[in-house]
C-alpha cells in the first residue's frame, strides 16, 4: 500500500528563531487511527499544519495522498487534508450551520445540487441535521466542535487531523466527539488526533507518536508505546492509571493493558488459574 | 472548625434561562477544606462559583432565591468592590483573566486599585509569587509564559487581595500535563501549608480524588452526591448516569469484586495506583495460601 502521509526530515524553524521541528519523519498508511501526544511546545501543532500547507518546511519532505505539499496551495489541500483547530471558535465564522458546511464545497466551484448532498450527507456525519439553520453561536462547545467537523468533511478529505478534540470539554461530550471520530475512521479517513487525554489515546488510537522537543521520540502501535513507561516519564507523560497498575505488576500482566474490563479480566483469569476451586 | 461558607436553599435562573441554573442546592464549608466541583457541562457548576464570588447577583441579574454567606458577609446584600478581600477566583483561561504586560503589574494590580502603601504592596507581591513557586518569573512578560505559568500568575494575582476562600473554574482544562501538575501542585500547597480554602471545578476525577477533601457532584442544577472521595466514588453508578465517571482504579476494583461475587467496602476502595496495587498483591497473596 502507498503511504498517504510521508514526510522526511522535516525541519521548521519559526521566524523568531525557534526550532520548532528538528528532522521529523514519519509515514502513515491510508485509514490509521493515530495519536499525536506530548507536552504544549513539543511540535505536536507546528508538525500537523505541515500536512495541509498552514506551515511550510524550512527543510524536508512533506507528501500528502500522492501530493508534495510544496507544490500546492492551502485550498488546493484542503481537498485532501481537513483541519480542525482545538477552538472550533478559530474556524467557524458564518452565521449558520448550514453556511458554514457549505464555504468550502462552494469555493470548489461545485453545482448547488452537489453542495446540498455535502450538507446533508456532512451533517448528518456529525449528528446536526436538525440545527443546519441555526446560528453557530447559539450551539453548546461540543456542538460548534461538530459543525467544525463538519466543514472539513464537506471538502471529502482523505485526511482528518484534529487538535485536541477533547479539550475543554465534558467526559460525556469527549467521548461523543471521539465516537464520532471512530466512526469517521471506519468510513475510511485516516485520522490524526492532537489530545493531552491519556485515557482517550488508550480507549481509541491504534497508533501513538510522541513528540519531545521537536523530534518523535516514540512511535509504535499503543500497547507498544505505554509499554516504554520510563520513556514517556522523560517528557512527563503518565499513561492511564489502569495501565500503570498492571505495569506494576508486568509479571501478572505481561501485555500492555488498555482498559478496566482488560484488567477485570486478565485478574480472575489468573486468580481463577491459581485457585483449586474456582471463584 | 469553622464554618467559612454556608450556602442555604439556593436557586437561581438566569433572566434569558428557561429554567433554574440551580436548584434548592445547600452545603457548608469549613476553613482549610479541599472542596471538588464536578459534574457535566450545563450542570450549573460556573453558575455557583458566580453565586459565591459575588457576580451573581451584582453583574448577572435573574431570579435568586436563598443565602449566600461568606467569610461573614451575605454576598447578595454586599458592597462588590469589597468581595476581592474575601474571596478570589481564578478562571478556566488565564488570557481571560490578564490585564498587565508583567508578572509583577500583574499581581500588583489588585492591591494598587484598593490604595494600600507601596510596601505593604511590595509584601504582599513577594508573598504571592513566593506561595505558588513563581518569584522567579517576577520580571517576565506574561506572554512568553507557558500555560500553568501563566495561571500560577492568575493564583497569584488573585491570592494578593488576601482572600480568605480561593475560587477556581476549571483552571486546568486547557493546560498540558506540566502545567496540570503545576497548578493543581500549587493549589495543594496552599491548602496545606496556609489552610486556604480551595473550591475548585474540575473534570479531572482523578486528581480532585488525589486532593480534595470532599467533592460534590452537581447535575441538572442540582447537588446530586457530596461526600469524602471515597464515599463519592462508592457511588459509581450515579456519577456514570450524570455522564461522569470514577477513577480507573475504583472502576476496576468496583467490577472486579463484583465479579467475584464479593462486597468490597469504602475502606478498600482504591482511589490511586498505589492502593489498587495493595488490593491486588492481597488478593494474589490470598490465591496462593489458599
Amino acid at each position: 500500500m502507498e503511504p498517504i502521509i510521508h514526510v522526511k526530515d522535516l525541519n521548521h524553524v519559526y521566524p523568531n528563531g525557534t526550532h520548532a521541528l528538528r528532522g521529523v519523519s514519519l509515514t502513515v498508511y491510508p485509514g490509521e487511527f493515530v495519536a499525536i501526544i506530548g507536552q504544549n511546545g513539543s511540535g505536536k501543532t507546528t508538525f500537523v499544519k505541515h500536512l495541509n500547507g498552514l506551515l511550510r518546511a524550512t527543510s524536508g519532505e512533506v507528501w500528502v495522498d500522492g501530493l508534495n505539499i510544496n507544490e500546492h496551495t492551502v485550498s488546493e489541500m484542503a481537498r485532501h487534508v481537513g483541519y480542525c483547530f482545538q477552538n472550533p471558535d478559530h474556524q467557524i465564522f458564518c452565521d449558520s450551520v448550514e453556511k458554514e458546511v457549505a464555504y468550502g464545497p462552494k469555493n470548489l466551484g461545485l453545482s448547488d445540487t452537489q453542495i446540498e448532498g455535502r450538507i446533508q450527507e456532512s451533517l448528518k456525519a456529525v449528528g446536526l441535521r436538525d440545527l443546519r439553520k441555526v446560528h453557530p453561536r447559539d450551539l453548546s462547545k461540543g456542538q460548534r466542535q461538530r459543525v467544525a467537523v463538519a466543514s472539513v468533511l464537506s471538502m471529502h478529505p482523505a485526511v482528518l487531523n484534529i487538535d485536541e478534540p477533547t479539550t475543554g470539554q465534558d467526559y460525556q461530550d469527549g467521548i461523543d466527539m471521539l465516537n464520532l471520530i471512530d466512526r469517521l475512521n471506519q468510513a475510511g479517513h485516516t485520522i490524526l488526533f492532537i489530545t493531552h487525554d491519556m485515557p482517550m489515546v488508550a480507549r481509541y488510537a491504534r497508533r501513538v507518536v510522541v513528540f519531545r522537543e521537536g523530534e518523535i521520540l516514540l512511535d509504535g502501535s499503543t500497547r507498544e508505546v505505554f509499554r516504554e513507561i520510563e520513556k514517556l516519564r522523560s517528557t512527563f507523560l503518565i499513561p492511564p492509571q489502569i495501565t500503570m497498575l498492571a505495569y506494576q505488576h508486568r509479571d501478572f500482566y505481561p501485555e500492555t493493558i488498555l482498559s478496566t474490563a482488560e484488567m477485570v479480566d486478565q485478574t480472575l483469569m489468573h486468580l481463577n488459574r491459581h485457585l483449586r476451586k474456582p471463584w | 472548625m469553622s464554618e467559612i461558607v454556608n450556602v442555604e436553599n439556593l436557586t437561581f435562573q438566569y433572566k434569558r434561562g428557561l429554567q433554574p441554573a440551580l436548584k434548592g442546592i445547600s452545603f457548608s464549608v469549613n476553613e482549610g477544606e479541599f472542596i471538588g466541583v464536578t459534574g457535566p457541562a450545563g450542570a450549573g457548576k460556573t453558575t455557583l462559583l458566580s453565586c459565591l464570588n459575588g457576580i451573581i447577583p451584582h453583574y448577572y441579574s435573574g431570579n435568586l432565591h436563598g443565602n449566600v454567606i461568606v467569610d461573614g458577609i451575605t454576598i447578595a446584600q454586599s458592597d462588590f468592590r469589597h468581595l476581592a478581600n474575601h474571596i478570589g477566583t481564578v478562571f478556566e483561561d488565564p488570557d481571560f483573566q490578564m490585564v498587565s504586560i508583567s508578572v509583577e503589574e500583574e499581581v500588583a494590580f489588585g492591591p494598587e486599585n484598593l490604595g494600600i502603601p507601596s510596601e505593604e504592596i511590595e509584601a504582599r507581591i513577594q508573598t504571592s509569587l513566593e506561595k505558588t513557586r513563581i518569584s522567579h518569573l517576577r520580571d517576565r512578560a506574561i506572554s512568553t509564559l507557558s500555560g500553568g505559568q501563566k495561571q500560577r500568575v492568575a493564583i497569584s494575582a488573585v491570592l494578593s487581595m488576601l482572600p480568605k476562600v480561593l475560587l477556581l473554574d476549571d483552571p486546568t482544562s486547557e493546560l498540558d500535563p506540566i502545567g496540570t501538575h503545576e497548578v493543581f501542585s500549587a493549589i495543594k500547597e496552599l491548602n496545606t501549608q496556609i489552610g486556604m480554602t480551595i473550591i475548585i471545578v474540575s473534570q479531572d476525577i482523578e486528581r480532585l480524588v488525589e486532593n480534595a477533601d470532599r467533592i460534590f457532584l452537581l447535575s441538572g442544577g442540582e447537588l446530586v452526591l457530596s461526600g469524602t472521595p471515597r464515599q463519592v466514588c462508592m457511588q459509581n453508578e450515579i456519577l456514570e448516569r450524570v455522564g461522569g465517571r470514577t477513577p480507573q482504579v475504583a472502576e476496576f476494583a468496583i467490577s472486579l469484586f463484583s465479579s467475584l461475587g464479593r462486597s468490597l467496602t469504602e475502606k478498600q476502595l482504591p482511589l490511586n495506583v498505589a492502593d489498587a496495587s495493595i488490593l491486588i498483591q492481597e488478593l494474589f497473596d490470598e490465591v496462593e495460601v489458599g
